[in-house]
């Protein structure tokens, strides 16, 4: 694998002018980060953090103040660097009069593509995105779930070495919301980088190998996802068909060991997600059962 | 190291994707919808004679097929300009409040691509539009010069006209006809609209809204049609007696730099209506001056739009 960073972001400032008489504003101060090619890297932080204006950086549609911006060794600002990435914004719009097959061919004949090798694109990505059913329907009737994977469709339309994702699951319901995150799961495997922004903590949790926090423009925390949220003096044991004998002799060990506090003990739960998706799909299968 | 060729600076296959996209956009928002009032003002009017229109005998039936012409030109001259203004003034701003543009410029595309295509779309479907309206005037005009031919020969007989005369009426109604000069007066102002739609394109890449940019455009439109007046009257009065000074050169100059005068395209479709003998080379003139305003203000849009931040 190539030694050159998927992204490199070096110590990017971005003002931003303010109106007449006001100051202008500072959205990023001084921030750094590098991802490895074949990486998930989540950008974390409120709203108002600086994530999106550094995610602009990195795509080239804002220019930084000073520092600079890199994607596989290229130069943001340049065109060029754009052949290997795709991006995903948050609440995506598209054409409305456009079909969804047209949409992702219209992106695809952007990147330079043609001919059968197009066709072909455009079919595997709309059955990837789950959209095949929808392929000749205008944008203007999709829910956002489905803008969204159309916008990952087309994101993905010239088979990018990088994804850049703001809010990848915005508004999607929990169905669409884990298509997604598997989805990113096997772009990951197929060795695409990914560089996502989210609110929903969880997922980033999920599907990311590192992290960044960014707060009011500084990157204040980075690192591996394992190592950032690991509490170093405190371990989990999760058993299955433990007797009451075993938890008993366990308790017993703790109590007997100096310093060692047993913090809580309980049934292991599952999140909502899974307990949603389980009902949900479960329905589902029964109906289908049922016709 | 890349995988990809590197994007070349200017590309018109990507030019005419983004022109492709456009001319569908609009033709799926129904813009040609405004074709059927064009229609049936165009041939509403073959049933409507001057007011001072008395028949065969006056014979000046070539003042109706100039009415005739002057109304349709004149409907296509405002259609096409104001289609020019407000399609350009929605499409791109329309694209930036949607964040399609995000997308868009995400991709290996130069933003001169972009503004580029913009534009060659909006004046193919003026292209388009200015094709329809000139087969339904062309159409409407031949069978009302026909009808004309018919009623002043059969006057012009019957009065005892000698042939030589007969002849010369028929071909000064004839001149009035569907003409190549009427196409020239068509083009002209198909050009026209180019250029309103250029200024357009200036515009609404640094304006914040469409409101904006329709208001400033058309602003634009009407002092480029009457600024030659205006700066005749201002400039060249002669009355003071003498050249104007330095400091008129000056502000001459700069409103015919700053505003597109149209005195050239309006005084082609002029003559186009009062069929006098417009010359090939003055079309040449026209669209080589077509050419320079479109360009200019094509360079003017990339220069604020390539440093453009959203």
């Amino acid at each position: 694998m190539s030694d050159v960073p998927a992204v490199e972001v070096k110590n990017l400032v971005k003002d931003f002018k303010g109106a007449l008489r006001e100051k202008k504003v500072r959205a990023v101060k001084d921030v750094s980060l590098q991802i490895a090619p074949g990486e998930v890297y989540g950008l974390i932080g409120p709203n108002g953090s600086g994530k999106s204006t550094t995610m602009k950086a990195v795509l080239g549609l804002v220019g930084p103040t000073s520092g600079s911006t890199s994607i596989f060794g290229r130069n943001s600002l340049k065109v060029d660097s754009r052949n290997e990435v795709g991006f995903l914004p948050e609440n995506p719009y598209f054409y409305k009069h456009l079909t969804a097959a047209e949409t992702v061919r219209f992106y695809g004949k952007l990147c330079g593509m043609r001919g059968r090798k197009l066709k072909e694109r455009i079919g595997e990505l709309l059955e990837l995105v789950g959209l095949q059913d929808a392929r000749d329907r205008p944008l203007k009737g999709f829910s956002k779930g489905m803008l969204q994977r159309i916008g990952l469709a087309q994101a993905m339309v010239q088979d990018p070495r990088l994804l850049v994702l703001d809010e990848p699951t915005a508004g999607v319901d929990p169905t669409g919301s884990r298509q997604i995150r598997d989805l990113i799961l096997e772009l990951k495997n197929r060795g695409i980088t990914v560089f996502l922004c989210s609110h929903l903590l969880e997922q980033v949790q999920q599907v990311c190998d590192r992290v960044g926090i960014i707060h009011q423009g500084v990157l204040v925390n980075e690192g591996r996802l394992d190592e950032l949220i690991s509490v170093e003096n405190r371990t989990e044991i999760i058993l299955e068909n433990a007797s009451e004998n075993l938890l008993d002799q366990i308790r017993s060990l703790v109590d007997v060991t100096y310093k060692a506090e047993m913090v809580s003990e309980g049934n292991a739960r599952t999140t909502l997600e899974d307990l949603f998706l389980r009902e949900t799909m479960s329905d589902a299968k029964g109906k289908a059962v049922s016709k | 190291m890349s995988r990809r060729a590197s994007t070349s600076f200017f590309s018109l296959r990507r030019i005419l994707i983004v022109a492709q996209s456009t001319v569908t956009q609009l033709v799926r928002m129904k813009v040609f919808y405004f074709l059927a009032p064009v229609a049936l003002l165009f041939v509403g009017i073959q049933f409507f004679d001057l007011i001072w229109y008395q028949g065969a005998e006056t014979l000046e039936p070539e003042q109706e097929l100039r009415m005739h012409k002057n109304i349709c030109l004149g409907t296509m001259m405002v259609f096409s300009s104001m289609f020019g203004i407000v399609a350009t003034a929605l499409l791109i701003p329309g694209d930036i409040e949607d964040r399609t543009l995000y997308t868009i410029l995400c991709k290996p595309v130069p933003r001169l691509d972009y503004l580029v295509g913009k534009l060659v779309g909006v004046v193919a479907v003026i292209f388009i539009a200015m094709v329809v309206m000139d087969v339904l005037l062309v159409t409407t005009l031949h069978f009302r010069t026909e009808g004309k031919l018919v009623e002043a020969t059969q006057y012009m007989k019957k009065v005892g006209y000698p042939e030589v005369d007969l002849a010369a009426g028929r071909a000064e109604i004839a001149a009035h006809g569907p003409t190549l000069i009427l196409q020239y007066g068509v083009m002209a102002h198909f050009l026209k609209a180019s250029v309103i739609a250029a200024v357009a394109l200036l515009i609404s890449t640094f304006s914040t809204s469409t409101i904006f940019t329709i208001a400033t455009s058309s602003m634009i439109w009407i002092i480029g049609s009457f600024q030659s007046v205006a700066r005749e009257g201002l400039f060249n009065d002669p009355t003071s007696g003498g050249d104007p000074n330095m400091a008129e050169r000056i502000v001459n100059t700069f409103v015919s730099l700053v505003f597109p005068d149209f005195k050239l395209f309006e005084s082609i479709a002029d003559g186009a209506v009062r069929a006098e003998n417009v010359l090939q080379a003055d079309m040449i003139q026209l669209g080589g001056l077509t050419a320079i305003y479109v360009g200019i203000y094509v360079v003017l849009s990339w220069f604020v739009f390539s440093d453009k931040e959203f």
